[in-house]
């Protein structure tokens, strides 16, 4: 592309960019945009207005109908209910085996009784070694 | 009403309707901000849709949005790219939801051109129109920077700003879509003539 071929070319697009900014819109459309804006949020704002009155009417309603159902005379006397004694119940202890009894004393050891031991002591030829012999009373050894 | 636009216009006026639209919700207030960006808002909607029913309705959406964000917009300044980008954004969905739909012609009344001449007025009337179905063919990113560069008049780094983009890649999109605009352009009048 040349520099005339370039000038062309800016100066037709320039001449179109200039067709597209002359062409004015009509007052009219402006006003009505602005009205249809107005418009909207007013309508906005009333619907916000409306539903906060719904919700606090609702709340009342709530409120009223929460305070009409309480018990007006909360001092009433409570319903008096008949005491029942429970049915007694027949309990005999089962016998209680005493460490008599034939088995128990059967299982019983008898306290061992120490019996003093005869010790004898017997030299051989080495004197290295001694024979030590526990004796008891009965003369058998241990 | 040509009273309070000239008021408006001022910006410390500007900044008091601001804050008295985000302070009580004077809707009174937020109408004369509205008149103060309605040309910025209209304008690019319609040369984004290229008809001026759904331009209104974008208009509608971007304004309503802006009521609803005036808190979370500390600055009268920042009122302007917000608006450009919020209706590039707007115009995009819209224009995503209309190409799901079956395409659909131009309708609703034409804008009007200022021109005093009826023979020049036809003739822009025509280029005007020819642009229009020219700037369809283009995708999302390329129109939005053709229309807020050559015909919203903004800086090539307001639209990077607006559209999210690097000023590098706003002017290789504006010279694509040049490009693009051109070959339609004459091929559409090849075919006619």
């Amino acid at each position: 592309m040349n520099d005339l071929d370039w000038e062309q070319d800016e100066a037709e697009f320039e001449k179109n960019a200039a067709a597209m900014r002359e062409l004015t819109i009509p007052p009219a459309a402006f006003a009505a945009v602005r009205q249809r804006v107005l418009s909207e949020i007013q309508e906005k704002k009333r619907r916000t207005l409306w539903w906060t009155w719904l919700s606090v009417a609702a709340a009342a309603c709530i409120a009223l109908l929460s305070v009409a159902y309480v018990p007006q005379n909360p001092a009433a006397p409570m319903p008096v209910i008949a005491k029942k004694d429970p049915p007694k119940i027949e309990w005999t202890p089962k016998p209680v085996r005493h460490a008599s009894s034939g088995r128990l004393l059967a299982r019983a050891r008898p306290a061992q009784k120490t019996e003093p031991l005869a010790v004898v002591k017997m030299l051989t030829d080495d004197p290295n070694v001694i024979i030590i012999w526990l004796v008891d009373q009965k003369g058998d050894s241990l | 009403m040509a009273d309070f636009r000239l008021q408006a216009e001022t910006a410390g006026q500007s900044a008091g309707l601001l804050e008295r639209s985000k302070a009580t919700g004077d809707l009174e207030a937020f109408d004369q901000l509205m008149r103060l960006h309605e040309k910025q808002v209209l304008g690019t909607a319609l040369r984004l849709l290229g008809n001026l029913e759904d331009a209104q309705d974008a208009a509608q959406e971007a304004f309503l949005r802006l009521y609803k964000s005036l808190n979370r917009l500390p600055d009268i300044q920042e009122i302007k790219p917000w608006l450009y980008r919020v209706t590039v954004n707007v115009c995009n969905d819209m224009h995503r939801s209309r190409r799901r739909r079956a395409w659909e012609p131009l309708s609703g009344p034409d804008p009007v051109s200022s021109q005093p001449d009826p023979e020049s007025a036809w003739f822009g009337q025509e280029r005007g129109r020819l642009v229009e179905m020219a700037l369809k063919t283009l995708p999302e990113k390329e129109r939005a920077a053709v229309v807020l560069r050559d015909m919203q008049g903004l800086s090539t780094r307001e639209v990077a700003e607006i559209l999210g983009s690097s000023e590098v890649t706003v002017r290789s999109q504006i010279s694509v879509a040049r490009g693009k605009l051109k070959k339609f352009t004459v091929r559409y009048l090849r075919k006619r003539l």
